[in-house]
């Protein structure tokens, strides 16, 4: 578990990578409700929604400097 | 200049009619939809293969490709032909967006020889792994990294917006291969498959999801995608052309992808759709015919779909001839879309209140289609090159324009 960078909620890494499914190309597939990522100067951050992590793409350095 | 088909081109044009009228069923269009949120690879289901089968049989697959890489060795004319009556009967058979021409011009012997012909017998389909949260428009500002080691590359990163990345068997990637040049410098393309581990694609579902759109819709997709790479290692030799060089290749990639009957129908589609809806039997149609507004109007919207038409036939003759091909297939890609966007309205206005109603709904006029092309209409100003990005490339190349000062700072000649 880690905490959302924008909003502070609780966010289970496991359950966003988690395999749910394969694509007809044969790739893995994700549940979109689980959450979201974003990679972002070498290293993953995760949000529990994707709103989240477009406010922390518009201002990231907002965000990883604890001003969120 | 000759605008008009030669009689071996038009005797094509009325052969491929006679064999879509005979062979090509409502179950043969239905497996083979690009529009429904399915997940099945598009042309490979059972029906899909039998008509590849029966189109390769025929000499239509690959036309315009060169014959060592299963092509044809034909012209540009003709494969545009093949493809237009296809798309029109809403199969699409065509390579728009395949990377077909960018292997061609910078793959190695080996990556032609494998991947052009699986592209031509649709075996294998690529998704375009560019935009990103951080890199849209402004592509350049990609992010998803590529470290050598060794003999092999090591992903890590995130694409969005991947159209197709459900249904494709490959993924065509653009990524960042050295973090201390300029932005578009130290960018590479890899091609390689979507089951590599470490790879996950997860759904994003468009404003053409709930209710899907009716088949013939342009730009109906009911799901896009985001891909993500964990630590994904690939061969290098999934590198197409030269490593730090993959921002020209990209480029003359997507320029000459852009070339062909694909663009031109997505565009005018909607021309001919309601030109036949108003020539129809349907009462609101024969209605509306007898307007002399609607009339006026659908001759103005035709006019237009004349020039997409002809632009599009100039981008495919500058290639055809080896000439230098640059801003044509951007300035095709700004004229049709906002064609695209006022047929679109113009539509809606002449159907009144029934144009808008969704698939599905009592009253809706040919199941939805025109409110679920001005919905996609929007869209096809933004995929692929958003319209002010390729009025941008036409001003700096077409037109001798100096860059923009946003340009200049991000080192763009």
């Amino acid at each position: 578990m880690t905490k959302c960078p924008v909003c502070g909620a609780e966010v289970d890494v496991a359950a966003i990578k988690a395999q749910t499914g394969t694509t007809g190309g044969g790739a893995r597939e994700m549940d979109p409700r689980a959450g979201t990522r974003q990679f972002h100067d070498g290293q993953w951050f995760y949000f529990d929604t994707i709103e989240c992590r477009n406010n922390f793409t518009m201002q990231p350095d907002r965000y990883l400097s604890g001003q969120g | 200049m000759n605008f008009g088909y030669s009689p071996e081109q038009e005797a094509l044009r009325s052969e491929v009619q006679t064999f879509i009228r005979d062979n090509v069923t409502d179950e043969l269009v239905e497996e083979m939809d690009i529009h429904s949120g399915t997940d099945r690879p598009r042309g490979r289901g059972p029906l899909g293969q039998a008509l590849y089968r029966q189109i390769g049989e025929r000499g239509w697959l690959g036309i315009a490709y060169p014959s060592e890489y299963g092509g044809q060795g034909g012209s540009r004319i003709d494969q545009y032909i093949v493809e237009e009556e296809f798309l029109r009967a809403g199969i699409q058979i065509s390579m728009i967006g395949s990377g077909a021409p960018a292997i061609l011009a910078a793959g190695t012997e080996e990556q032609k020889r494998y991947y052009i012909p699986r592209l031509i017998r649709g075996e294998v389909s690529f998704c375009l792994g560019f935009t990103e949260p951080h890199a849209g428009a402004d592509l350049a500002n990609l992010r998803c990294s590529a470290v050598r080691d060794g003999d092999e590359f090591v992903i890590n990163g995130q694409k969005m917006y991947t159209t197709s990345a459900h249904v494709s068997t490959h993924i065509y990637l653009m990524a960042r291969t050295d973090r201390t040049a300029s932005k578009h410098k130290g960018i590479s393309i890899f091609i390689f498959p979507m089951d590599t581990p470490g790879l996950t694609v997860r759904p994003l579902w468009t404003i053409q999801n709930n209710p899907s759109a009716p088949k013939f819709t342009t730009y109906g997709a009911a799901r896009t995608n985001e891909v993500f790479f964990d630590d994904v290692r690939i061969p290098a030799s999934a590198l197409l052309g030269e490593e730090n060089d993959g921002w020209r290749v990209g480029s003359m990639g997507l320029n000459l992808d852009r070339v062909g009957a694909g663009r031109y129908l997505i565009s005018v589609r909607r021309d001919e759709d309601i030109i036949n809806f108003l020539k129809s039997d349907e009462a609101l149609g024969a209605r509306l015919s007898e307007s002399e507004v609607v009339r006026d109007k659908v001759a103005e919207l035709w006019t237009e779909a004349q020039v997409c038409r002809l632009m599009t036939m100039r981008s495919m003759s500058i290639v055809e001839r080896g000439g230098a091909f640059s801003y044509e297939g951007s300035a095709e890609k700004v004229w049709a879309p906002e064609h695209g966007v006022r047929i679109s309205e113009s539509i809606m206005q002449m159907l009144g209140p029934h144009g808008s109603l969704l698939r599905g709904s009592p009253h809706s006029v040919q199941d939805g289609l025109y409110a679920h092309n001005v919905m996609g209409s929007f869209q096809s100003g933004i995929n692929h090159g958003s319209v002010q990005i390729m009025r941008d490339q036409v001003a700096r190349r077409g037109l001798g324009m100096p860059s923009s000062r946003g340009n200049k700072a991000a080192g763009v000649k």
